[in-house]
């Protein structure tokens, strides 16, 4: 095992072969770091997969397990029977890119949630298969250029709609539905242990940069998820039995255009006619968002500027201790 | 290692493989020089104890800031802290209230009874001698004095503190603040002769006979006069003199109207004190006020802009761009100052040398005139040892080295003297006091990670012009917390945590203090220079 850090036990540790800067593997280590090490952790096929598991290698310092594309739920299912079988309470967690939750695993969440298994199922949205090399996905936002939505004289991207997953889930009436992201660990954190604390199905969608297929510089992954949200076009909310728990407020709209233009998968929206109509379609669909979730009336003090504010000496970390270190000294 | 070897592996652990290889760029942690510290003419390290007092470790901050300054209570209330002009967070809501934090740590010092420490046991052999008990000399003799140094200051007055003392009305800083913090100086064990002019009581020669090393800290008390031979009348004075006879307790009895000539925070002091010894008081200042040229220096009122505004509250005229051109007696008494309008203060060679316009004469009523038109050292029998030069053991400092002339100024100055003393001493090489460290400015800095937080300020004594009461009341306790956590730790790590949660690769390792970059898997993304609040990460390439 690998216990470099005396502050938490890196559920998901280094020398993986993430991209540099990569979004999933931040968000990744953030969850599972906050769930710990007890746990049985359930893999879909994806980036995540692939690069946690490279060569023989694992990156993982938990229970972990990976069988085909579409059936992680099913066998976190299988998984969540048995221990129930055997009498014991383990948590078990499924992760899945926005693959193996919009399109390819949809079917077996569904079933999952619907038998009412106690799994905690995390997406990890990148917006697109990456490790395969950038296709989109029914999770793809309107108007990105992907390699099999590629901009042109016909078209500005890809011509359909991200597939508004959150409320597919939510129709479940499950106990707790939440999306999240990388910037706002405090708001990830409050979640991922709420969500810990109640029995029966629950979901987590994380929005997660990717610097190759979303063409930004590495070093803006945490930036680039915080502008998702501060423009509207990524809301942060709660779910729990289909009603609308809780948002996390705008403290100020800013403009999708902030969002966008880091970002060359947005490029070719710059600059032409027909890419100026879909800028304004963009910044529609955050003020649609913005408007449906009262992004900016939330009557809350969560806010995107107090959930961001750090603190000397941190706003705490994680629940995975470093407890068994002590126990092999 | 080559890639093609790393590949052939056994099942294990991912941390077999070094991400690390993968690198261009790689962060480093790098502390800057905050602003506030790079504008302190004390150069105190005001991020480290800001940060001390965040923490609510009062002594321990206290100790920090008195490493370069042993007068925090005085200067807290007395300093135009020029290191509140320069502090990043006046881009992001208001300056931290420096200075209240810098008085707050001394009043509870000499509350509390904190004594300075000495920094060693042994005890030097060689002698050093400080001429004049102001903040200059008071300051190198501290800092001689804690590490080992016998020092004795000489003073010609019959009170230490030099300026302080003699020039700073109580309104504005009570003697027996200054008393309190020059009492810990001197129980270092640093010897105090007063009453004692080197030149007349004691010769110079002697003084470099008997001493090893000389530090000439004789502050500019000789005001520069204008043409009259009215001085030292009831009619006519300088300000020096009108503010050491208020300091000392005489008590005068003003005319009705006086006027203060100068655009300096002398002429602003007497103005004031004149006001609370009943007087209309106009100043009379040959430049504009302040803002009126975007601050360029010359053409604006030398004073502090903080002063003018407490001076303006308490009713004290102001006649900007105007200059005397001469006394209007009638028989022995003044009945006013004729002035006419300045046209450029300085002449083309860049000396101040006002330029006024004929015709343009208006009579200011005045029984008093108070000249406040700057002032120099005073050389008379010590003019051998200014010009002896630190080779031959003769250091100058303070005021009277004609540096800018702020208190904290020769404070800096004092410690500057006593580092290049004990090098020379030592004969070792003095390195000048410059800091190494990158300065840093808001725009390398994530500002929007901090939360906005309305600065506090002392109460202002409301009672103010009936007495020499202190006007500005120092910060309460609740405040000066407050104002310490406001501290944006300017390029600074203030283990926020943000590098250890961003970190995709788990490569920035938590320690019990601060972190530590695991270059065997960090990738170089750059996040953690990103996405640091204070910009204490530098991202750099990558030697090939």
């Amino acid at each position: 095992m690998d216990k470099r850090d005396p502050f938490r036990h890196n559920v998901l540790t280094s020398g993986h072969r993430a991209c540099s800067g990569c979004g999933e593997a931040m968000a990744a280590r953030m969850v599972t770091d906050l769930i710990g090490p007890d746990a049985i952790y359930v893999n879909a096929t994806g980036c995540l997969q692939v690069f946690t598991t490279h060569n023989q290698q694992s990156a993982w310092q938990a229970p972990w397990i990976h069988s085909v594309f579409a059936n992680a739920a099913a066998v976190a299912s299988g998984v969540e029977a048995a221990l129930r079988a055997k009498g014991k309470e383990t948590p078990v967690v499924v992760q899945a890119g926005d693959g193996g939750t919009f399109d390819i695993g949809l079917q077996c969440l569904s079933g999952m949630i619907e038998r009412g298994h106690d799994v905690l199922f995390v997406c990890y949205d990148n917006e697109a298969y990456m490790n395969t090399g950038v296709q989109r996905s029914s999770s793809t936002p309107h108007a990105v250029r992907t390699t099999t939505s590629p901009p042109g004289r016909l078209s500005q991207g890809k011509h359909h709609l991200k597939k508004d997953v959150i409320s597919i889930i939510a129709a479940h009436h499950l106990p707790y539905a939440a999306t999240a992201t990388v910037a706002y660990f405090p708001d990830l954190k409050a979640k991922v242990e709420k969500a810990m604390t109640i029995k029966g199905p629950r979901f987590l969608h994380i929005l997660s940069p990717c610097p190759l297929g979303w063409e930004h510089d590495s070093a803006l992954s945490v930036t680039v998820s915080r502008l998702a949200v501060e423009t509207g076009l990524f809301p942060l909310v709660e779910l729990e039995h289909g009603e609308l728990t809780g948002v996390m407020r705008l403290a100020a709209q800013r403009p999708v255009e902030e969002y966008l233009r880091p970002q060359g998968r947005f490029k070719h929206l710059f600059g032409s006619k027909e890419g100026a109509v879909e800028l304004r379609h963009l910044q529609a669909l955050a003020d649609a968002r913005i408007r449906r979730y009262g992004l900016l009336s939330a009557d809350t003090e969560w806010d995107t500027e107090s959930v961001a504010q750090v603190q000397r000496h941190g706003r705490g970390g994680y629940v995975s201790a470093p407890q068994e270190m002590d126990d092999e000294r | 290692m080559s890639a093609s070897a790393k590949l052939a592996v056994a099942p294990g652990s991912s941390t077999a493989y070094q991400s690390g290889d993968w690198r261009s760029e790689q962060p480093l942690y790098r502390d800057k020089w905050p602003p506030c510290s790079q504008t302190c003419p004390a150069a105190e390290d005001i991020q480290a104890w800001l940060a001390l007092a965040s923490d609510q470790q009062w002594q321990a901050a206290w100790r920090t800031l008195t490493e370069r300054n042993p007068f925090p209570a005085t200067m807290g209330r007395i300093c135009y802290h020029p290191c509140e002009s320069g502090c990043n967070r006046k881009h992001l809501d208001s300056a931290v209230n420096i200075h209240g934090m810098e008085r707050y740590l001394g009043d509870l010092a000499i509350a509390e009874g904190w004594q300075h420490k000495l920094l060693t046991e042994i005890s030097q052999s060689q002698r050093i001698a400080v001429v004049g008990a102001g903040p200059a000399g008071l300051s190198c003799a501290f800092q001689l004095a804690r590490r080992g140094y016998p020092v004795t200051i000489f003073d010609a007055q019959s009170t230490p503190g030099g300026t302080l003392s003699s020039g700073i009305p109580d309104y504005r800083l009570p003697k027996s603040v200054l008393q309190g913090e020059i009492d810990a100086i001197l129980a270092l064990g640093v010897q105090l002769k007063l009453n004692t002019r080197i030149g007349i009581e004691i010769s110079a020669d002697s003084l470099r006979e008997d001493f090893d090393a000389v530090f000439l800290a004789v502050g500019a008390l000789q005001p520069r006069t204008y043409p009259d031979d009215g001085y030292g009348s009831h009619s006519v004075m300088s300000g020096v003199d009108f503010l050491r006879r208020i300091n000392a307790g005489e008590s005068l009895s003003l005319p009705k109207h006086v006027a203060v000539i100068g655009g300096g925070n002398t002429a602003i002091d007497a103005a004031r004190c004149a006001r609370r010894l009943g007087a209309e008081v106009t100043v009379v200042c040959p430049q504009d006020p302040h803002g009126s040229h975007h601050h360029q220096q010359g053409t604006e009122m030398p004073a502090s802009l903080r002063e003018v505004v407490e001076a303006e509250t308490e009713g004290v005229n102001f006649r900007y761009r105007a200059g005397v051109r001469r006394l209007v007696r009638s028989g022995e008494h003044l009945s006013g100052i004729e002035v006419a309008r300045v046209d450029q203060v300085h002449d083309r060679h860049g000396h101040f040398n006002p330029l006024l316009f004929e015709g343009t004469e208006e009579l200011v009523p005045a029984g008093l005139a108070v000249f406040a038109i700057g002032q120099e050292a005073d050389w008379y029998g010590l003019e051998d040892l200014s010009q002896a030069g630190e080779k031959s053991g003769v250091w100058i400092g303070g005021d009277a080295a004609g540096k800018p002339r702020l208190a904290a100024s020769a404070v800096g100055s004092g410690y500057q003297a006593a580092m290049s003393i004990i090098a020379t001493l030592k004969d070792e090489s003095f390195v000048s006091d410059t800091h190494k460290k990158a300065q840093i400015i808001f725009k390398q800095m994530q500002l929007h990670y901090y939360p906005k937080q309305p600065r506090r300020e002392g109460e202002i004594n409301q009672q103010r012009l009936t007495g020499f009461d202190e006007v500005n009341k120092g910060l309460v306790d609740g405040d000066a917390e407050h104002e310490a956590g406001r501290c944006l730790s300017c390029g600074v790590c203030f283990e926020c945590d943000n590098c250890w949660h961003f970190c995709p690769d788990a490569a920035v390792i938590k320690k019990e203090s601060g972190y530590e970059i695991d270059y065997d898997y960090c990738k170089g993304c750059g996040i953690c220079a990103q996405e640091c609040p204070c910009g204490h990460i530098d991202m750099k390439p990558v030697a090939e």
